[in-house]
């Protein structure tokens, strides 16, 4: 077992180091040099000597491999510049706001796949109306977009009920909202995919048989049904994270939850490389991580595999 | 195939509730294009005009949806907004597949070291969230409805890449393509006539639902002020405009809200709808 997840963190090295250069590249070709902007930024008409200086303090008078390998180096500890706009390191930046937006993710994942099992067992143990309905409900909340359904969530708790309030401190209860605006549809997407499964593992003959034996239908759920389709939700699972990771960004811009969102809406508008740049990094590196424990069950989760697994 | 005469069909009660969804979503869609092309009709103010004496107007016969914090009427600003939004979605569709097409269409009939490497190049891209992938781009393009586009299109295209691949690849597979093949058919002939017809219809469930899950990320973006730039009319940035004036004037979220909502809902079933007339699995009932 230990050798399979040795085997399995290894053939993580290469997508890495793909991702860190896709994360490289994108600021090595954006229009504009870092140099003249900084310059401009601080009121500096430069001379070219100047700039010829500041180039190679920066290190940006040489090729792009080295430049990569260079900032490969210092990203691996961690170190991505100061921000341009703050001018504190990008790392304490990522470090403040990092932890409300994982809260914030973490907790509407929980949201999406307890709404999910909710509406899929609807689905499942219902009649063909209820399912019809169901169905329905599920379409509707997919497609409210999350930035109009958490207007619409403060108009109704914040305003007319005034169960809670808009403006934060990023205690828990400030959580909830923004947390149940991204669950709603995070949760009827996966809803759509705990049906699809089990529907898919209705039509299998192993099913047929457990019904031909007399097994009662929670019985069939629980051990014959369950047991399946828990990797390919363990998978739904993780690309769910990664888009609650980036849906995050609209709900806390609209909650003024303090997470990353804020800060990389900020680092947009102005301008500022080295923030983005780790900001992709970070996400990347959570949601790749992400995946991984989602592979991991699937192999757990599937006895063929674990034997095979064993055997080696 | 023989045990598929076995199993007990469910009963239909009359038509099925995936095409009443196909059709209704037929409706809406015909609906938007109705909507897009009502300014050849009606007469309606134009969407920049600013009358400041109808600010924050509520609904009323001369401003049917009222009038938002310029006094710009918000019924004509919906309207103009439906070529902007919904043009940018198939826009950003267009361009995703062409890059995904071909992509999965070559890695599949290549195989081997070509498939492997076409399909590491499209993981490395999927191992980031997309939105964030779509944030970074528009980060380092500057904020506009191109670059918005790009970084969504940049982001979506390998996990559309991957469905492609994967339908080829089991079009491929059946018996009458390797006659096909056996009979001497070239590989155009192949793709064409044989390959790309199996792979059309459940194609076009995955692009009416992509279409929808790219037209909410693009109003979301322009709802954070990063797509379309103000005083464009776009139901996302609408609303954007609509946020501070939320509890004086609520008209101003409604239609906005509402429009992205049954353009998003018209994909949406529009593509369920194809996939449960494509689906021909029964399940079991006990």
């Amino acid at each position: 077992m230990l050798r399979f997840f040795l085997i399995r963190l290894a053939a993580a090295i290469p997508p890495l180091l793909g991702m860190s250069f896709v994360a490289f590249a994108i600021v090595a070709l954006a229009p504009g040099d870092p140099v003249m902007m900084e310059l401009r930024a601080m009121g500096i008409v430069p001379e070219p000597e100047d700039i010829a200086a500041l180039q190679a303090q920066f290190g940006l008078d040489k090729p792009f491999l080295p430049r990569y390998f260079d900032w490969l180096m210092r990203a691996v500890r961690f170190d991505f510049g100061t921000s341009v706009a703050t001018g504190r390191s990008v790392m304490s930046e990522i470090a403040i706001h990092l932890p409300a937006t994982l809260a914030l993710a973490v907790s509407a994942l929980v949201g999406a796949v307890v709404i999910s099992l909710a509406l899929g067992a609807f689905a499942v143990a219902g009649n063909r109306v209820t399912g019809v309905g169901l169905r329905g409900l599920t379409i509707l909340l997919v497609s409210v977009p999350s930035f109009w359904l958490a207007l619409l969530l403060i108009h109704v708790f914040v305003l007319n009920l005034g169960w809670t309030r808009l403006v934060g401190d990023g205690s828990l209860p400030d959580l909830v909202l923004p947390a149940l605006t991204l669950s709603l549809g995070a949760g009827a997407g996966l809803g759509r995919v705990v049906y699809e499964r089990v529907r898919a593992e209705k039509s299998e003959d192993h099913v047929r048989l457990a019904i031909a034996k007399g097994l009662d239908p929670l019985r069939i759920m629980l051990t014959h049904i369950a047991p399946r389709i828990l990797g390919p939700l363990a998978t739904a699972w993780a690309n769910t994270f990664g888009a609650l990771l980036g849906g995050a960004v609209i709900v806390e811009s609209i909650f003024g939850w303090p997470g990353l969102g804020q800060l990389i809406l900020q680092a947009i508008a102005q301008r500022d490389f080295p923030v983005i740049q780790a900001y992709l990094v970070f996400m990347g590196l959570i949601f790749f991580a992400t995946s991984l424990i989602a592979d991991i069950i699937v192999i757990l989760a599937d006895p063929q595999l674990r034997r095979r697994l064993g055997h080696e | 195939m023989s045990e598929r005469t076995l199993r007990i069909p469910a009963l239909r009660l009359g038509i099925g509730s995936g095409r009443v969804g196909l059709i209704l979503g037929l409706v809406l869609m015909a609906a938007f294009l109705a909507l897009g092309l009502s300014p050849l009709l009606l007469d309606l103010p134009p969407p920049e005009k600013m009358n400041l004496l109808a600010r924050l107007a509520p609904p009323s016969p001369e401003h049917p949806l009222g009038a938002d914090h310029l006094g710009r009427d918000v019924l004509s600003r919906l309207i103009a907004a439906v070529p902007v939004s919904l043009g940018a979605a198939l826009v950003t569709m267009t361009a995703i597949l062409v890059i995904s097409l071909p992509w999965g269409i070559v890695a599949a009939l290549a195989g081997g070291r070509v498939d492997m490497v076409m399909m590491r190049l499209a993981d490395i891209v999927m191992a980031f969230p997309t939105l964030v992938l779509a944030l970074a781009v528009i980060g380092f393009m500057g904020a506009s409805l191109e670059a918005s586009i790009i970084g969504v299109a940049a982001a979506w295209w390998p996990s559309n890449a991957r469905l492609v691949r994967a339908l080829v690849l089991s079009a491929s597979q059946r018996d009458f393509v390797h006659a096909a093949r056996l009979g001497g058919a070239s590989r155009m002939r192949v793709v064409l006539r044989h390959i790309l017809p199996q792979v059309l219809p459940p194609l076009a469930v995955i692009i009416s639902l992509e279409t929808a899950s790219v037209l909410l990320a693009l109003s979301a973006l322009s709802f954070l002020g990063i797509g379309v730039q103000p005083p464009t009319p776009e139901w996302g940035a609408m609303l954007n405009e609509a946020r501070p004036f939320f509890a004086q004037a609520p008209h101003m979220l409604l239609a906005p809200g509402l429009a992205v909502t049954l353009a998003v809902l018209a994909f949406n079933l529009v593509g369920e709808g194809l996939r449960e007339l494509l689906d021909k699995r029964e399940p079991y009932l006990w």
